[in-house]
C-alpha cells in the first residue's frame, strides 16, 4: 500500500474505495497528514491543474472533490485528534441577488479538499452576514461570488463593508472575489484582497493569505 | 433592390451581404430585454404603451411594435403566450412550480429578481429509467404550447415580411439539469450515461413533437429560422468534455431535434450558447447549425476575429454586443465603437445579424441600447 493507491483513487473518482484505503493506511501507521497532503491534496492539485489547462471539466472536478470529502469523512476526525489546526476558515457564499451557485461550491468543495474550514453561507446573502459570521467564526477569508453583471455592483458594495468592518470592528478578513463577470482589474479596482480566475484559482489565493 | 427584412436575415446566415446588417431583438427568448430596463427604454423613447411581460421567472419584456419598429428589427418570434404549456403555479411571490414539477425561487429584497431551479422531481438518490418514467411529464400537445401561433402569423405577415424565428419551447440538459439538480445530472453524464441518456431521449421527443405543433399551426413554409439551443461553455472554458461528453452523449440528441425540424420547416438553425462555445462549434456545424447565439465575446477564445476566421465561412454569428463590460457599464460612444467593430468583423460577407449578447441587462442604459441598435442602422454594405 502507497501513497499512490490514494493519489489514483482521486484521479479515477473512486468514492467508494477512497475511505477503504485511507482507514487502511492509517491501520498501517502511516501519518494522517501525509494522507492527506502526499494522497489526496495531491491528486486534486493534478485535477485542478488539468481544469485550468481545459482538459478536464466541471463534471470531473465536481466527482474529484466529492471524492476527497470521503476520504476527508475518515481523516478528519483523527486529524483533530491529532490536534491538526485546519489551514484557515473560509466563509463563503454568492452576492444579495445572486442564486447561480455551482461555482461557488465548487470552490468550497477544493477549499475543503485542501484542508480549508468552510462556513458555506449559501446563495443570495446579505453582506453584513458574510461579515458578522466570518467574525463570530474566527475566519481568515470571505470568499464572494456572482454570475450576473448586476452582482459586480453587489461585490463592491460588500469588498467595502468587509474593507470598513477590518478598521472599525479591528478583523484582519482578508476577501476574495470570483465569478464569470469579475475579473483581475475590477478585483484590483474595488480593494479585493484577491481574485481567482477559476476554482484552482481560488485555493492558490487562499493559501497565499494563511501562509504565515 | 430593396430588401425586406427576411430577406436581409436569410441573406445574412447564407453568407451574404443585404443592404445593411440585419438587427434583432425579441426575435428569441434570448434576445429579449430585462423588464426595467425595458421601461427606461420606453420613457427615453417617449413611447407610451403597456409592457407585455415575456417571462415572469426571467423578467423579461416582449417589445412592442413600436419599439421594433423604431430600432428596425428584422425578425419576430413565433412563441404561443401559453408557451411552456401545461400548468405553472405560483406558491408565493417568490416560490413558483413549472409544468415539469420543478421549483424555482427567487432572490430576496432585490429590485432585480433572479429565480433558478432549486428543486425538481428527479433530485437526490439514484437516477433510474423507472424514475423517467413515473414522472409526471407535460403533455407536447398541450395546447398552450401553440394556440395563438396562427394568428401571430397573420399579424406578422399583414405587417410586413418578416423573419419569423420558432422558438422550440423546451430544453434538454438544461431541462436535465432543472430535473435532476445541475451537479447531480453533470455526474450522471459519467456515472450513469446511459440512463442520462435515457432521460435526454425522452426531452428531445417532447421537443419535437411540441415544435410540430407549433409548426403545424405556423405552417412550414413560414418558418424561417428554428431558435434552440442550451449553454455548454463557461466564462472560461467547457462545461464538459466537448468530444467525449458533448460529441458521444449530448450532440445525438441535438442532431435529431434541429434535423427533424430542418427538415420539416427548410428553415435555418440558429443554436443558443452561452460561455465559451468555441470548442463546440465544430460539432455544432456537424449537426447543421447555421448561426450561433449570443456570442459571448468576453468568454475563452471567443473574440471575434478569432470566430470569423476560424468559422466564418461555415457559421453565422447572432449577438456579439458585449453584455458583460460595454452596454451596462460604459458611456453610449464606446457601445457604437464597439457595436460597428462588431458589424465590421463578424458581417464581412454577411454572416452577422446585430443584437446584444444576451437578453438586455436590469442596469443597461437606455442611450446605450439606442446607440447599439443606431449603429445597426447606420450600417450600409454598399
Amino acid at each position: 500500500m502507497t501513497m499512490q493507491h490514494i493519489y489514483d483513487a482521486v484521479m479515477a473518482y473512486d468514492e467508494e474505495e477512497i475511505p477503504k484505503l485511507v482507514q487502511a493506511e492509517l491501520e498501517a501507521g502511516t501519518a494522517p497528514d501525509k494522507v492527506l497532503q502526499e494522497g489526496m491534496v495531491a491528486a486534486l492539485d493534478t485535477i485542478g491543474e488539468r481544469f485550468s489547462e481545459g482538459t478536464l471539466f466541471v463534471p470531473e472536478m465536481l466527482m474529484a472533490a466529492e471524492t476527497v470529502k470521503a476520504g476527508l469523512e475518515i481523516l478528519r476526525p483523527i486529524l483533530a485528534e491529532a490536534g491538526a489546526k485546519p489551514h484557515g476558515t473560509v466563509v463563503i457564499g454568492t452576492v444579495k441577488g445572486d442564486l447561480h451557485d455551482i461555482g461557488k461550491n465548487l470552490v468550497a468543495m477544493l477549499l475543503e479538499g485542501a484542508g480549508f474550514r468552510i462556513v458555506d453561507l449559501g446563495t443570495d446573502v446579505d453582506r453584513e452576514l458574510f461579515i458578522d459570521t466570518a467574525e463570530k467564526e474566527g475566519a481568515d477569508i470571505i470568499a464572494i461570488s456572482g454570475l450576473l453583471t448586476t452582482s459586480m455592483m453587489e461585490i463592491d458594495r460588500a469588498v467595502h463593508a468587509i474593507t470598513k468592518a477590518n478598521e472599525t470592528r479591528n478583523l484582519n478578513i482578508k476577501v476574495m472575489v470570483g465569478g464569470p463577470p469579475v475579473n483581475q482589474d475590477f478585483a484590483s479596482k474595488i480593494g479585493a484582497n484577491g481574485y481567482g480566475e477559476d476554482a484552482p484559482g481560488a485555493v492558490d489565493r487562499a493559501r497565499e493569505f494563511t501562509t504565515h | 433592390m430593396t430588401w425586406t427584412p427576411r430577406e436581409r436575415v436569410l441573406a445574412a446566415l447564407n453568407h451574404e451581404e443585404p443592404d445593411r446588417v440585419p438587427i434583432d431583438l425579441g426575435g428569441t427568448g434570448a434576445s429579449s430585454i430585462v423588464i426595467q430596463a425595458y421601461e427606461r427604454l420606453k420613457a427615453h423613447l417617449g413611447l407610451v404603451h403597456e409592457t407585455t411581460v415575456l417571462s415572469k421567472i426571467n423578467y423579461l419584456a416582449m417589445p412592442d411594435e413600436s419599439v421594433l419598429q423604431r430600432f428596425g428589427v428584422d425578425t419576430r418570434p413565433l412563441m404561443a403566450p401559453g408557451r411552456r404549456g401545461g400548468s405553472g403555479r405560483w406558491l408565493d411571490e417568490l416560490t413558483y412550480i413549472d409544468h415539469f414539477g420543478v421549483t424555482y425561487k427567487s432572490t430576496t429584497d432585490t429590485d432585480d429578481k433572479h429565480f433558478l431551479y432549486k428543486d425538481g422531481p428527479l433530485h437526490g438518490g439514484k437516477l433510474t429509467q423507472d424514475r423517467v418514467d413515473a414522472m409526471d411529464w407535460p403533455d407536447p400537445d398541450d395546447p398552450g404550447i401553440f394556440t395563438g401561433i396562427k394568428e401571430q402569423v397573420a399579424r406578422y405577415k399583414a405587417a410586413g415580411d418578416y423573419c419569423l424565428v420558432l422558438n422550440v419551447p423546451d430544453q434538454v440538459i438544461h431541462r436535465a439539469y432543472a430535473l435532476r439538480g445541475m451537479e447531480d445530472f453533470l455526474k450522471d453524464l459519467y456515472r450513469n450515461a446511459e440512463t442520462a441518456c435515457y432521460l435526454m431521449d425522452r426531452l428531445a421527443d417532447y421537443n419535437i413533437r411540441a415544435s410540430e405543433n407549433m409548426i403545424r399551426e405556423a405552417g412550414a413554409e413560414n418558418v424561417d429560422v428554428i431558435f434552440f439551443g442550451e449553454d455548454l461553455g463557461t466564462q472560461e472554458g467547457c462545461m464538459f468534455d466537448p468530444d467525449a461528453t458533448y460529441g458521444r452523449l449530448i450532440k445525438p440528441r441535438h442532431e435529431r431535434i434541429i434535423q427533424t425540424l430542418k427538415s420539416l420547416t427548410g428553415g435555418k438553425s440558429l443554436f443558443h450558447c452561452c460561455g465559451s462555445a468555441y470548442q463546440f462549434i465544430d460539432h455544432l456545424i456537424d449537426i447543421g447549425v447555421d448561426a450561433l447565439n449570443p456570442v459571448q465575446v468576453t468568454a475563452k477564445n471567443m473574440e471575434p476575429e478569432r470566430l470569423k476566421g476560424e468559422f466564418g465561412d461555415r457559421m453565422a454569428f447572432w449577438g456579439g454586443i458585449n453584455t458583460q463590460e460595454v452596454l451596462p457599464y460604459q458611456a453610449a460612444d464606446a457601445v457604437t465603437a464597439e457595436t460597428e467593430r462588431c458589424i465590421n468583423i463578424f458581417g464581412k460577407g454577411g454572416g452577422y445579424v446585430l443584437d446584444a449578447v444576451h437578453n438586455i441587462q436590469f442596469e443597461v442604459p437606455p442611450e446605450n441600447v439606442v446607440a447599439m441598435y443606431d449603429a445597426g442602422l447606420r450600417h450600409r454594405y454598399h
